[in-house]
Protein backbone atom coordinates (compact mmCIF):
# COMPACT_ATOMS: atom_id res chain seq x y z
CA UNK A 1 0.00 0.00 0.00
CA UNK A 2 1.33 3.44 -0.84
CA UNK A 3 1.90 5.88 1.98
CA UNK A 4 0.07 9.17 1.63
CA UNK A 5 0.55 12.29 3.70
CA UNK A 6 -2.45 13.67 5.58
CA UNK A 7 -2.80 16.46 3.03
CA UNK A 8 -2.83 14.03 0.15
CA UNK A 9 -5.39 11.88 1.94
CA UNK A 10 -7.58 14.91 2.62
CA UNK A 11 -7.44 15.70 -1.08
CA UNK A 12 -8.15 12.15 -2.18
CA UNK A 13 -11.10 11.81 0.18
CA UNK A 14 -12.45 15.29 -0.45
CA UNK A 15 -16.13 15.39 0.45
CA UNK A 16 -15.98 11.92 1.97
CA UNK A 17 -16.60 11.40 5.66
CA UNK A 18 -18.42 8.11 5.74
CA UNK A 19 -19.47 5.42 3.32
CA UNK A 20 -21.81 6.61 0.58
CA UNK A 21 -24.87 4.43 0.01
CA UNK A 22 -26.32 1.83 2.37
CA UNK A 23 -23.59 -0.38 3.80
CA UNK A 24 -25.89 -1.91 6.41
CA UNK A 25 -29.06 -3.86 5.86
CA UNK A 26 -32.26 -3.55 7.89
CA UNK A 27 -32.83 -7.27 7.98
CA UNK A 28 -31.67 -10.28 6.05
CA UNK A 29 -28.00 -9.76 7.01
CA UNK A 30 -25.98 -12.96 7.19
CA UNK A 31 -22.70 -11.31 8.16
CA UNK A 32 -22.32 -7.91 9.76
CA UNK A 33 -19.12 -5.95 10.29
CA UNK A 34 -18.97 -2.81 12.42
CA UNK A 35 -16.04 -0.47 12.84
CA UNK A 36 -13.55 -2.97 11.48
CA UNK A 37 -9.93 -1.80 11.57
CA UNK A 38 -7.11 -4.05 10.41
CA UNK A 39 -3.45 -3.43 11.19
CA UNK A 40 -0.30 -5.06 9.86
CA UNK A 41 2.08 -4.22 12.69
CA UNK A 42 1.92 -0.43 13.04
CA UNK A 43 0.39 0.08 9.66
CA UNK A 44 -3.36 0.38 9.36
CA UNK A 45 -4.79 -1.32 6.28
CA UNK A 46 -8.55 -1.06 6.93
CA UNK A 47 -10.31 1.91 8.52
CA UNK A 48 -13.62 1.53 10.35
CA UNK A 49 -15.57 -0.53 7.85
CA UNK A 50 -19.28 -1.10 8.49
CA UNK A 51 -20.70 -3.51 5.95
CA UNK A 52 -23.41 -6.17 5.88
CA UNK A 53 -23.63 -9.15 3.59
CA UNK A 54 -27.21 -10.22 3.00
CA UNK A 55 -28.48 -13.78 2.86
CA UNK A 56 -28.20 -15.26 -0.64
CA UNK A 57 -26.76 -12.10 -2.07
CA UNK A 58 -23.62 -11.84 -4.16
CA UNK A 59 -21.59 -8.91 -2.86
CA UNK A 60 -18.70 -7.79 -5.04
CA UNK A 61 -15.80 -5.86 -3.53
CA UNK A 62 -13.79 -3.81 -5.96
CA UNK A 63 -11.01 -1.26 -5.75
CA UNK A 64 -7.47 -0.57 -6.88
CA UNK A 65 -4.60 -2.80 -5.78
CA UNK A 66 -3.76 -2.29 -2.13
CA UNK A 67 -7.17 -0.83 -1.26
CA UNK A 68 -7.72 -3.50 1.37
CA UNK A 69 -10.51 -5.47 -0.27
CA UNK A 70 -8.73 -8.83 0.05
CA UNK A 71 -7.59 -7.98 3.57
CA UNK A 72 -11.17 -7.21 4.48
CA UNK A 73 -12.42 -10.42 2.85
CA UNK A 74 -9.90 -12.41 4.84
CA UNK A 75 -11.14 -10.99 8.13
CA UNK A 76 -14.52 -12.58 7.42
CA UNK A 77 -13.28 -16.10 8.18
CA UNK A 78 -10.26 -15.11 10.25
CA UNK A 79 -7.78 -16.00 7.52
CA UNK A 80 -5.68 -13.11 8.84
CA UNK A 81 -5.08 -15.09 12.04
CA UNK A 82 -2.35 -16.91 10.17
CA UNK A 83 -0.40 -13.64 9.78
CA UNK A 84 1.44 -12.92 13.04
CA UNK A 85 1.57 -9.15 12.75
CA UNK A 86 -2.06 -8.79 11.73
CA UNK A 87 -4.55 -7.35 14.25
CA UNK A 88 -8.28 -6.98 13.70
CA UNK A 89 -10.44 -4.57 15.71
CA UNK A 90 -14.20 -4.07 15.59
CA UNK A 91 -17.13 -6.49 15.47
CA UNK A 92 -17.77 -9.17 12.89
CA UNK A 93 -20.81 -11.35 13.36
CA UNK A 94 -22.02 -14.37 11.45
CA UNK A 95 -25.72 -15.03 12.07
CA UNK A 96 -25.35 -13.19 15.37
CA UNK A 97 -22.20 -15.07 16.49
CA UNK A 98 -19.14 -12.94 17.15
CA UNK A 99 -16.52 -14.66 15.00
CA UNK A 100 -13.62 -13.10 16.93
CA UNK A 101 -15.01 -14.39 20.24
CA UNK A 102 -12.41 -16.36 22.21
CA UNK A 103 -14.77 -19.33 22.29
CA UNK A 104 -15.19 -19.37 18.51
CA UNK A 105 -13.74 -22.55 16.99
CA UNK A 106 -11.82 -21.24 13.98
CA UNK A 107 -11.83 -24.57 12.15
CA UNK A 108 -15.59 -24.71 12.46
CA UNK A 109 -15.85 -21.04 11.45
CA UNK A 110 -13.97 -21.75 8.24
CA UNK A 111 -16.41 -24.54 7.45
CA UNK A 112 -19.26 -22.07 7.92
CA UNK A 113 -17.44 -19.38 5.93
CA UNK A 114 -15.60 -21.15 3.11
CA UNK A 115 -13.04 -19.61 0.83
CA UNK A 116 -12.03 -19.99 -2.81
CA UNK A 117 -8.65 -18.55 -3.73
CA UNK A 118 -7.12 -16.87 -6.73
CA UNK A 119 -5.20 -19.88 -7.90
CA UNK A 120 -6.92 -23.25 -7.78
CA UNK A 121 -5.28 -25.19 -4.94
CA UNK A 122 -6.51 -28.79 -4.99
CA UNK A 123 -4.85 -31.21 -2.56
CA UNK A 124 -2.45 -33.66 -4.19
CA UNK A 125 -5.08 -36.32 -3.76
CA UNK A 126 -7.80 -37.89 -5.86
CA UNK A 127 -10.75 -35.86 -7.07
CA UNK A 128 -12.99 -37.78 -4.66
CA UNK A 129 -10.72 -37.24 -1.66
CA UNK A 130 -10.45 -33.52 -2.35
CA UNK A 131 -14.21 -33.13 -1.90
CA UNK A 132 -14.51 -35.78 0.83
CA UNK A 133 -11.76 -34.19 2.94
CA UNK A 134 -13.91 -31.52 4.58
CA UNK A 135 -16.89 -33.70 5.49
CA UNK A 136 -14.45 -36.29 6.91
CA UNK A 137 -12.46 -33.95 9.16
CA UNK A 138 -15.60 -32.18 10.34
CA UNK A 139 -17.18 -35.57 11.11
CA UNK A 140 -20.23 -34.80 9.00
CA UNK A 141 -20.67 -38.41 7.88
CA UNK A 142 -20.52 -41.87 9.39
CA UNK A 143 -21.10 -44.11 6.41
CA UNK A 144 -19.37 -44.37 3.03
CA UNK A 145 -22.69 -44.14 1.18
CA UNK A 146 -23.42 -40.80 2.85
CA UNK A 147 -20.00 -39.49 1.91
CA UNK A 148 -20.49 -40.65 -1.68
CA UNK A 149 -23.73 -38.70 -1.80
CA UNK A 150 -22.16 -35.52 -0.38
CA UNK A 151 -19.29 -35.74 -2.87
CA UNK A 152 -21.65 -36.25 -5.80
CA UNK A 153 -23.98 -33.44 -4.73
CA UNK A 154 -21.10 -31.02 -4.19
CA UNK A 155 -19.59 -31.86 -7.57
CA UNK A 156 -22.99 -31.44 -9.22
CA UNK A 157 -23.58 -28.08 -7.54
CA UNK A 158 -20.16 -26.98 -8.72
CA UNK A 159 -21.12 -28.00 -12.29
CA UNK A 160 -18.23 -30.42 -12.69
CA UNK A 161 -19.85 -33.79 -11.95
CA UNK A 162 -20.34 -34.77 -15.59
CA UNK A 163 -16.69 -34.08 -16.36
CA UNK A 164 -15.23 -36.09 -13.46
CA UNK A 165 -17.75 -38.77 -12.53
CA UNK A 166 -15.81 -41.49 -14.37
CA UNK A 167 -12.44 -40.58 -12.91
CA UNK A 168 -13.09 -39.75 -9.27
CA UNK A 169 -10.07 -41.78 -8.17
CA UNK A 170 -7.66 -39.89 -10.40
CA UNK A 171 -5.41 -37.09 -9.13
CA UNK A 172 -7.12 -33.69 -8.99
CA UNK A 173 -3.94 -32.07 -10.24
CA UNK A 174 -4.59 -33.67 -13.65
CA UNK A 175 -7.63 -31.44 -14.22
CA UNK A 176 -7.52 -28.21 -16.22
CA UNK A 177 -7.25 -24.89 -14.35
CA UNK A 178 -10.95 -24.14 -14.73
CA UNK A 179 -11.90 -27.65 -13.62
CA UNK A 180 -9.55 -27.41 -10.64
CA UNK A 181 -11.21 -24.15 -9.59
CA UNK A 182 -14.67 -25.70 -9.83
CA UNK A 183 -13.34 -28.67 -7.84
CA UNK A 184 -12.14 -26.23 -5.16
CA UNK A 185 -15.63 -24.71 -5.13
CA UNK A 186 -17.08 -28.25 -4.76
CA UNK A 187 -14.65 -28.84 -1.88
CA UNK A 188 -15.85 -25.63 -0.24
CA UNK A 189 -19.54 -26.37 -0.58
CA UNK A 190 -19.17 -30.02 0.51
CA UNK A 191 -19.20 -28.87 4.15
CA UNK A 192 -22.39 -26.81 3.56
CA UNK A 193 -21.03 -23.37 4.39
CA UNK A 194 -23.32 -20.41 5.04
CA UNK A 195 -21.02 -17.98 3.29
CA UNK A 196 -18.53 -18.47 0.45
CA UNK A 197 -15.70 -15.96 0.12
CA UNK A 198 -14.03 -15.75 -3.28
CA UNK A 199 -10.74 -13.94 -3.71
CA UNK A 200 -10.34 -13.24 -7.43
CA UNK A 201 -11.49 -16.76 -8.30
CA UNK A 202 -11.15 -16.29 -12.06
CA UNK A 203 -7.94 -14.33 -12.39
CA UNK A 204 -5.97 -17.43 -13.38
CA UNK A 205 -8.62 -18.73 -15.79
CA UNK A 206 -9.35 -18.28 -19.48
CA UNK A 207 -12.57 -16.52 -20.62
CA UNK A 208 -14.55 -19.74 -21.08
CA UNK A 209 -13.58 -21.17 -17.68
CA UNK A 210 -14.35 -17.72 -16.23
CA UNK A 211 -17.81 -17.71 -17.82
CA UNK A 212 -18.52 -21.13 -16.28
CA UNK A 213 -17.47 -19.95 -12.81
CA UNK A 214 -19.63 -16.84 -13.19
CA UNK A 215 -22.58 -19.00 -14.22
CA UNK A 216 -21.87 -21.16 -11.19
CA UNK A 217 -21.80 -18.13 -8.86
CA UNK A 218 -25.32 -17.23 -10.04
CA UNK A 219 -26.52 -20.78 -9.34
CA UNK A 220 -24.78 -20.97 -5.96
CA UNK A 221 -26.34 -17.71 -4.80
CA UNK A 222 -29.68 -19.55 -4.55
CA UNK A 223 -28.29 -21.51 -1.60
CA UNK A 224 -25.29 -19.58 -0.36
CA UNK A 225 -24.22 -16.08 0.53
CA UNK A 226 -21.26 -15.03 -1.58
CA UNK A 227 -18.70 -12.26 -1.18
CA UNK A 228 -16.34 -11.92 -4.11
CA UNK A 229 -13.25 -9.79 -4.53
CA UNK A 230 -12.43 -9.15 -8.16
CA UNK A 231 -10.13 -7.01 -10.25
CA UNK A 232 -12.47 -7.34 -13.18
CA UNK A 233 -15.13 -4.66 -13.01
CA UNK A 234 -17.12 -6.36 -15.73
CA UNK A 235 -17.14 -9.48 -13.62
CA UNK A 236 -18.37 -7.54 -10.59
CA UNK A 237 -21.06 -5.98 -12.78
CA UNK A 238 -22.12 -9.37 -14.16
CA UNK A 239 -22.21 -11.54 -11.05
CA UNK A 240 -23.13 -9.34 -8.11
CA UNK A 241 -26.30 -7.75 -6.84
CA UNK A 242 -24.45 -5.27 -4.60
CA UNK A 243 -21.04 -3.74 -5.07
CA UNK A 244 -18.72 -2.21 -2.50
CA UNK A 245 -15.91 0.11 -3.55
CA UNK A 246 -12.78 0.27 -1.37
CA UNK A 247 -10.09 2.92 -1.60
CA UNK A 248 -6.97 3.16 0.57
CA UNK A 249 -8.55 1.00 3.26
CA UNK A 250 -11.85 2.87 3.37
CA UNK A 251 -15.20 1.62 2.20
CA UNK A 252 -16.07 4.59 0.00
CA UNK A 253 -19.36 3.54 -1.54
CA UNK A 254 -21.71 0.60 -1.55
CA UNK A 255 -24.92 0.15 -3.45
CA UNK A 256 -26.92 -1.86 -5.96
CA UNK A 257 -24.58 -3.03 -8.71
CA UNK A 258 -26.91 -1.54 -11.36
CA UNK A 259 -26.56 1.86 -9.75
CA UNK A 260 -22.81 1.71 -9.04
CA UNK A 261 -21.99 0.93 -12.67
CA UNK A 262 -24.32 3.46 -14.27
CA UNK A 263 -24.47 6.36 -11.83
CA UNK A 264 -22.15 6.07 -8.82
CA UNK A 265 -22.44 8.76 -6.17
CA UNK A 266 -18.79 9.31 -5.30
CA UNK A 267 -16.05 10.71 -7.50
CA UNK A 268 -13.56 8.02 -6.37
CA UNK A 269 -15.92 5.22 -7.42
CA UNK A 270 -16.60 6.96 -10.71
CA UNK A 271 -12.90 7.44 -11.40
CA UNK A 272 -12.11 3.81 -10.69
CA UNK A 273 -14.86 2.20 -12.72
CA UNK A 274 -14.31 4.51 -15.68
CA UNK A 275 -10.57 3.83 -15.71
CA UNK A 276 -9.31 7.19 -14.52
CA UNK A 277 -6.64 5.84 -12.19
CA UNK A 278 -3.04 5.34 -13.14
CA UNK B 1 -24.03 13.42 -8.35
CA UNK B 2 -20.51 13.27 -9.69
CA UNK B 3 -19.65 16.15 -12.02
CA UNK B 4 -18.85 15.10 -15.55
CA UNK B 5 -15.51 15.10 -17.30
CA UNK B 6 -14.52 13.08 -20.31
CA UNK B 7 -10.78 13.35 -20.05
CA UNK B 8 -8.36 12.03 -17.42
CA UNK B 9 -8.78 8.37 -18.36
CA UNK B 10 -5.63 6.34 -17.92
CA UNK B 11 -6.04 5.55 -21.61
CA UNK B 12 -5.41 8.71 -23.62
CA UNK B 13 -6.82 6.93 -26.65
CA UNK B 14 -10.15 6.51 -24.83
CA UNK B 15 -10.20 10.24 -24.04
CA UNK B 16 -9.64 10.95 -27.71
CA UNK B 17 -12.38 8.54 -28.84
CA UNK B 18 -14.96 10.15 -26.52
CA UNK B 19 -13.90 13.62 -27.60
CA UNK B 20 -14.22 12.64 -31.23
CA UNK B 21 -17.73 11.22 -30.77
CA UNK B 22 -18.71 14.43 -28.97
CA UNK B 23 -17.27 16.67 -31.68
CA UNK B 24 -18.98 14.70 -34.41
CA UNK B 25 -22.30 14.89 -32.60
CA UNK B 26 -21.97 18.66 -32.34
CA UNK B 27 -21.02 18.81 -36.01
CA UNK B 28 -24.11 16.78 -36.92
CA UNK B 29 -26.22 19.06 -34.71
CA UNK B 30 -24.83 22.08 -36.60
CA UNK B 31 -25.75 20.58 -39.97
CA UNK B 32 -29.26 19.73 -38.77
CA UNK B 33 -29.81 23.24 -37.35
CA UNK B 34 -28.77 24.69 -40.68
CA UNK B 35 -31.00 22.23 -42.52
CA UNK B 36 -34.05 23.25 -40.48
CA UNK B 37 -33.30 26.91 -41.09
CA UNK B 38 -32.99 26.45 -44.84
CA UNK B 39 -36.08 24.22 -45.05
CA UNK B 40 -38.08 26.70 -43.04
CA UNK B 41 -36.90 29.63 -45.12
CA UNK B 42 -37.79 27.72 -48.28
CA UNK B 43 -41.29 27.27 -46.91
CA UNK B 44 -42.04 30.84 -45.86
CA UNK B 45 -40.49 32.23 -49.05
CA UNK B 46 -41.90 29.41 -51.19
CA UNK B 47 -38.45 28.92 -52.67
CA UNK B 48 -38.04 25.53 -54.34
CA UNK B 49 -34.31 25.99 -54.85
CA UNK B 50 -33.70 26.46 -51.15
CA UNK B 51 -36.01 23.51 -50.54
CA UNK B 52 -33.88 21.30 -52.78
CA UNK B 53 -30.81 22.42 -50.85
CA UNK B 54 -32.42 21.33 -47.56
CA UNK B 55 -33.33 17.98 -49.09
CA UNK B 56 -29.75 17.53 -50.34
CA UNK B 57 -28.36 18.24 -46.87
CA UNK B 58 -30.10 15.14 -45.57
CA UNK B 59 -27.38 13.07 -47.19
CA UNK B 60 -24.77 14.74 -44.97
CA UNK B 61 -26.94 14.18 -41.92
CA UNK B 62 -27.29 10.49 -42.77
CA UNK B 63 -23.54 10.17 -43.30
CA UNK B 64 -22.90 11.68 -39.88
CA UNK B 65 -25.42 9.30 -38.35
CA UNK B 66 -23.56 6.28 -39.72
CA UNK B 67 -20.19 7.69 -38.70
CA UNK B 68 -21.16 8.41 -35.09
CA UNK B 69 -23.01 5.11 -34.74
CA UNK B 70 -19.86 3.33 -35.81
CA UNK B 71 -17.79 5.27 -33.29
CA UNK B 72 -20.14 4.58 -30.38
CA UNK B 73 -20.33 0.89 -31.31
CA UNK B 74 -16.54 0.70 -31.32
CA UNK B 75 -16.34 2.37 -27.91
CA UNK B 76 -18.91 -0.04 -26.48
CA UNK B 77 -17.06 -3.02 -27.92
CA UNK B 78 -13.55 -1.99 -26.96
CA UNK B 79 -13.85 0.12 -23.83
CA UNK B 80 -16.69 -1.36 -21.82
CA UNK B 81 -17.68 2.13 -20.69
CA UNK B 82 -19.24 2.56 -17.24
CA UNK B 83 -20.91 5.33 -15.26
CA UNK B 84 -20.69 8.77 -16.97
CA UNK B 85 -18.85 7.28 -19.94
CA UNK B 86 -21.64 4.75 -20.42
CA UNK B 87 -24.36 7.37 -20.01
CA UNK B 88 -22.52 9.59 -22.46
CA UNK B 89 -22.41 6.87 -25.12
CA UNK B 90 -26.10 6.05 -24.60
CA UNK B 91 -27.01 9.76 -24.76
CA UNK B 92 -24.94 10.31 -27.91
CA UNK B 93 -26.42 7.27 -29.56
CA UNK B 94 -30.00 8.34 -28.85
CA UNK B 95 -29.35 11.96 -29.76
CA UNK B 96 -27.92 10.92 -33.12
CA UNK B 97 -31.16 9.10 -33.75
CA UNK B 98 -33.21 12.17 -32.84
CA UNK B 99 -31.05 14.43 -35.03
CA UNK B 100 -31.47 12.11 -37.98
CA UNK B 101 -35.25 12.16 -37.50
CA UNK B 102 -35.18 15.96 -37.26
CA UNK B 103 -33.35 15.89 -40.60
CA UNK B 104 -36.16 13.77 -42.05
CA UNK B 105 -38.77 16.24 -40.75
CA UNK B 106 -36.82 19.13 -42.32
CA UNK B 107 -37.00 17.23 -45.62
CA UNK B 108 -40.79 16.97 -45.22
CA UNK B 109 -41.00 20.74 -44.67
CA UNK B 110 -38.90 21.34 -47.79
CA UNK B 111 -41.12 18.98 -49.79
CA UNK B 112 -44.19 20.99 -48.78
CA UNK B 113 -42.36 24.14 -49.92
CA UNK B 114 -41.84 22.56 -53.33
CA UNK B 115 -45.52 21.53 -53.54
CA UNK B 116 -46.63 25.07 -52.63
CA UNK B 117 -44.20 26.51 -55.12
CA UNK B 118 -45.59 24.20 -57.84
CA UNK B 119 -49.08 25.48 -56.99
CA UNK B 120 -47.75 28.97 -57.46
CA UNK B 121 -49.06 30.17 -54.15
CA UNK B 122 -47.37 31.16 -50.91
CA UNK B 123 -48.28 30.49 -47.33
CA UNK B 124 -47.97 34.18 -46.46
CA UNK B 125 -50.38 35.19 -43.80
CA UNK B 126 -50.07 31.98 -41.86
CA UNK B 127 -48.51 33.73 -38.92
CA UNK B 128 -48.74 30.61 -36.82
CA UNK B 129 -46.31 28.80 -39.07
CA UNK B 130 -43.61 31.44 -38.70
CA UNK B 131 -44.06 31.60 -34.97
CA UNK B 132 -43.96 27.86 -34.45
CA UNK B 133 -40.96 27.57 -36.74
CA UNK B 134 -38.96 30.08 -34.71
CA UNK B 135 -39.84 28.39 -31.44
CA UNK B 136 -38.92 24.95 -32.65
CA UNK B 137 -35.61 26.11 -34.08
CA UNK B 138 -34.77 27.68 -30.75
CA UNK B 139 -35.64 24.44 -28.99
CA UNK B 140 -33.28 22.43 -31.18
CA UNK B 141 -30.52 24.97 -30.71
CA UNK B 142 -30.98 25.12 -26.93
CA UNK B 143 -31.13 21.34 -26.57
CA UNK B 144 -27.84 20.98 -28.48
CA UNK B 145 -26.29 23.80 -26.44
CA UNK B 146 -27.34 22.07 -23.23
CA UNK B 147 -25.68 18.89 -24.53
CA UNK B 148 -22.47 20.75 -25.34
CA UNK B 149 -22.40 22.44 -21.93
CA UNK B 150 -23.78 19.40 -20.06
CA UNK B 151 -26.37 21.73 -18.58
CA UNK B 152 -29.41 19.93 -17.15
CA UNK B 153 -31.13 23.21 -16.21
CA UNK B 154 -31.25 24.53 -19.75
CA UNK B 155 -32.27 21.06 -21.00
CA UNK B 156 -35.21 21.26 -18.61
CA UNK B 157 -36.15 24.68 -19.98
CA UNK B 158 -36.39 23.10 -23.45
CA UNK B 159 -38.69 20.42 -22.08
CA UNK B 160 -40.93 23.12 -20.64
CA UNK B 161 -41.14 24.81 -24.04
CA UNK B 162 -42.48 21.70 -25.71
CA UNK B 163 -45.85 22.12 -24.00
CA UNK B 164 -46.16 25.61 -25.51
CA UNK B 165 -45.21 24.24 -28.94
CA UNK B 166 -47.90 21.56 -28.72
CA UNK B 167 -50.45 24.18 -27.73
CA UNK B 168 -49.45 26.45 -30.56
CA UNK B 169 -49.59 23.57 -33.03
CA UNK B 170 -53.13 22.71 -31.96
CA UNK B 171 -54.22 26.34 -32.26
CA UNK B 172 -52.66 26.60 -35.71
CA UNK B 173 -54.43 23.42 -36.83
CA UNK B 174 -57.77 24.80 -35.63
CA UNK B 175 -57.18 28.08 -37.45
CA UNK B 176 -56.33 26.24 -40.67
CA UNK B 177 -59.39 24.01 -40.39
CA UNK B 178 -61.56 27.10 -39.96
CA UNK B 179 -59.97 28.67 -43.04
CA UNK B 180 -60.56 25.53 -45.06
CA UNK B 181 -64.22 25.50 -44.04
CA UNK B 182 -64.61 29.14 -44.88
CA UNK B 183 -62.99 28.83 -48.28
CA UNK B 184 -62.65 25.31 -49.70
CA UNK B 185 -60.35 26.61 -52.46
CA UNK B 186 -57.61 26.94 -49.85
CA UNK B 187 -57.80 23.27 -48.86
CA UNK B 188 -54.83 22.02 -50.93
CA UNK B 189 -52.57 24.81 -49.78
CA UNK B 190 -53.77 24.59 -46.23
CA UNK B 191 -53.01 20.86 -46.21
CA UNK B 192 -49.43 21.55 -47.33
CA UNK B 193 -49.05 24.01 -44.50
CA UNK B 194 -50.64 21.51 -42.13
CA UNK B 195 -48.05 18.87 -43.04
CA UNK B 196 -45.27 21.39 -42.48
CA UNK B 197 -46.77 22.34 -39.12
CA UNK B 198 -46.91 18.70 -38.19
CA UNK B 199 -43.21 18.29 -39.11
CA UNK B 200 -42.32 21.31 -36.96
CA UNK B 201 -44.22 19.89 -34.03
CA UNK B 202 -42.35 16.59 -34.41
CA UNK B 203 -39.03 18.45 -34.47
CA UNK B 204 -40.04 19.98 -31.14
CA UNK B 205 -40.65 16.47 -29.79
CA UNK B 206 -37.18 15.37 -30.89
CA UNK B 207 -35.63 18.45 -29.26
CA UNK B 208 -37.41 17.41 -26.09
CA UNK B 209 -35.96 13.89 -26.43
CA UNK B 210 -32.47 15.36 -26.78
CA UNK B 211 -33.05 17.36 -23.61
CA UNK B 212 -34.13 14.19 -21.80
CA UNK B 213 -30.91 12.52 -22.98
CA UNK B 214 -28.91 15.44 -21.55
CA UNK B 215 -30.64 15.15 -18.17
CA UNK B 216 -29.99 11.39 -18.14
CA UNK B 217 -26.34 12.03 -18.96
CA UNK B 218 -25.84 14.73 -16.35
CA UNK B 219 -28.09 13.49 -13.55
CA UNK B 220 -28.01 9.75 -14.11
CA UNK B 221 -31.81 9.56 -14.02
CA UNK B 222 -34.13 8.55 -16.83
CA UNK B 223 -36.79 11.29 -17.00
CA UNK B 224 -38.69 10.02 -20.04
CA UNK B 225 -42.44 9.73 -19.57
CA UNK B 226 -42.23 11.67 -16.30
CA UNK B 227 -44.32 14.67 -15.33
CA UNK B 228 -42.48 18.01 -15.56
CA UNK B 229 -42.64 18.48 -11.77
CA UNK B 230 -40.80 15.16 -11.29
CA UNK B 231 -38.23 16.13 -13.91
CA UNK B 232 -37.70 19.43 -12.12
CA UNK B 233 -37.02 17.58 -8.85
CA UNK B 234 -34.40 15.45 -10.60
CA UNK B 235 -32.76 18.47 -12.21
CA UNK B 236 -32.61 20.42 -8.94
CA UNK B 237 -31.24 17.53 -6.92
Amino acid sequence: MTTNTNDELAQIFEGWSSTVGKPTLKDNARMTTRGVDVFYGEKQAIFGVDLDIGKNEVLAMIGPSGCGKSTFLRTLNRMNDTIDICRVKGDIHLDGDNIYDKKMDVVNLRARVGMVFQKPNPFPKSIYDNVAYGPRIHGLVTRKAELDEIVETALQKASIWNEVKDRLDQPATGLSGGQQQRLCIARTIAVSPEVILMDEPCSALDPIATARIEELIAELSENFTIAIVTHSMQQAARVSSRTAYFHLGRLVEVGATDKIFTAPEHRLTEDYITGRFG
Amino acid sequence: MVSITFDKHTSGQFNAELEEARNHLMEMGGIVEQQIEIAFKSLVNVDSELASEAIQMDKDVNKMELKIDKETTQILAKRNPAATDLRFIIAVSKTVNDLERIGDEAVKIAQQAIELSNDGAGPQGYVELRHLGEKVREMVQSSLDSFARLDADSAFEVMQQDKAVDLEYNTAVRTLVTKMMEDPRTITRALNVLWALRALERIGDHAQNISENVIYLVKGKDVRHKKLEKVEETVNR
